[in-house]
């Protein structure tokens, strides 16, 4: 029976920049038609960029290629749910068989 | 720009710097200028937590929009222009230059690169300026008065991207506009968005807010709404030719009060960063709450000056110049950025509003009262 797993995909006009404080997401449009914000946390910025750039936006991948504690899975997690409901990220329901 | 500070497990905010200057600081700093900056007192700080302006203090690795005046040639002649355009002047961007200028911007990762003037469709080679950023992602938005598009460039204009545009009316009717802008410009203005809108191209309808336009804002919002773009409403600042007709044009407190509520009624209407000294009325507008100028952004000029923000283009101000230092060493290490960037509060320090207004706009306080530590000339608790 398959079933539906979540994932985490940035959507294609989010860009990503590094700063000493985390980094900044910046979702491109004309002045206040975009959005931007500042993520102060370092390894969520790496995460992204790391989702973006060898995974083709798919964040999801980029935390099961990573060995995180299942803790931090939760918290990243969480995070990308905040960003989902800015606009970042978009949740795709994949269909997954069970083993 | 919605902006929104997030936070993720819990990173601390940065120590506070006192105002000292750095050892290899570029540009000069005018005496007049340095003085200014300091007689605002200490950096405040805000907590972490509490809005963008912590992440800003700092200073970011690169600008996150850069307004980018790439000529002073303009074939009209707004009396509130705040960079004195109309005609070229004798050191612009080479094309060479400019070109060089978007591949520095793009290796920096700024964001977004906004084009004004002057008329920026009057720049030698601004086709091509707008070819190469396309070729390296950098977002475009192209500030015009709309009178130069025609059929065949908003067709041709369509290869670029991503573009958008932001056409300029200070008036709902022609008569108010065309006091400001010039004689038949209203109607020429009408016609570019016509042109652009029937190409497909993102509009925005950009208004300065003055006390004779505040009465045609529904009408405006109804401009914008016909062609299916959105109103942008920002604020006028007493900068360029503005200073000699601020006194007549900028609004009134009630305008302001009233102009608040107008805002809450329309939320799709954008503001950009123009009005977040109106938060001090105590209801926070949406953007950016407090001045980016030389930490979210800063303008390039014609002649390859620096200013913190298009609004303060004078000499005591330039940060630096494209024709002798690169536009990454201006950001990073010059000493008037450094200063700006570590201004106090003044007079505004000990307000209970100052965590929702910042202080206002220092270009005003600048070319209204030759101070950065006043108040706003328009804070609405005076």
């Amino acid at each position: 029976m398959p079933e539906s797993v979540a994932q985490y995909r940035l959507i294609a006009e989010v860009k990503i920049r590094r700063e000493a404080f985390g980094g900044i997401l910046y979702k491109y449009g004309c002045a206040d038609r975009g959005a931007l914000s500042f993520i102060n946390s370092p390894p969520l910025i790496e995460l992204l960029l790391d989702g973006q750039q060898q995974h083709e936006g798919n964040v999801s991948a980029a935390i099961e290629s990573r060995h995180y504690s299942e803790a931090s899975r939760r918290k990243l997690y969480a995070a990308l749910d905040a960003l989902a409901a800015r606009g970042y990220v978009c949740i795709e329901q994949a269909r997954e068989e069970q083993a | 720009m919605a902006v929104q500070p997030i936070r993720f497990l819990g990173r601390q905010a940065r120590t506070a710097s006192p105002f000292s200057l750095p050892d290899g600081m570029i540009g000069r700093l005018d005496p007049q200028a340095q003085m200014a900056m300091q007689n605002t007192g200490a950096p405040a700080r805000q907590e972490p937590g509490r809005g963008s302006r912590h992440f800003l203090q700092g200073g970011l690795s690169a600008p996150i929009t850069v307004t980018w005046e790439i000529t002073a040639a303009c074939n009209i002649a707004c009396v509130h222009c705040l960079s004195s355009s109309g005609k070229r002047r004798p050191r612009e961007l080479t094309t060479e230059q400019a070109l060089a200028l978007v591949d520095e911007l793009a290796e920096m990762q700024v964001f977004q690169v906004h084009f004004g003037g002057g008329e920026p469709f009057m720049y030698h080679s601004f086709w091509q300026v707008l070819e190469r950023c396309t070729e390296r992602e950098l977002v475009m938005c192209i500030s015009t008065n709309g009178t130069l598009i025609t059929e065949e460039r908003a067709r041709r204009l369509t290869q670029f991207a991503p573009l958008y545009f932001q056409v300029s009316l200070d008036g709902g009717l022609p008569e108010t506009n065309d006091r400001i802008r010039g004689a038949g410009v209203f109607q020429r203005a009408m016609s570019g968005l016509e042109l652009l809108a029937a190409a497909g191209h993102s509009l925005t309808v950009n208004s300065v807010l003055t006390r004779y336009s505040f009465a045609e804002l529904d009408r405006l919002y109804e401009i914008a709404a016909s062609f299916d773009a959105k109103l942008r409403v920002t604020r006028l600042r007493p900068s360029g030719r503005g200073k000699d007709v601020w006194d007549d044009l900028h609004p009134t407190r009630e305008q302001y009060r009233a102009f608040t509520d107008w805002l809450d009624e329309h939320p799709d209407v954008l503001t950009a960063d123009s009005f977040f000294h109106l938060n001090a009325f105590g209801h926070k507008l949406p953007g950016l709450d407090t001045c980016g100028a030389a930490t979210a952004t800063c303008c390039i000029c014609p002649e390859g000056e620096v200013y913190p923000c298009a609004f303060f283009q004078t000499p005591e101000f330039e940060a630096g110049n494209l024709h002798e230092h690169s536009f990454k060493d201006i950001w990073q290490h010059s000493a008037l950025f450094h200063f700006y960037r570590q201004m106090g509060a003044g007079a505004c320090s000990g307000c209970g509003q100052y965590d929702t207004c910042h202080g206002g706009c220092p270009a005003t306080k600048w070319f209204v009262q030759h101070s950065l530590g006043v108040r706003d000339p328009e804070c609405v608790l005076m």
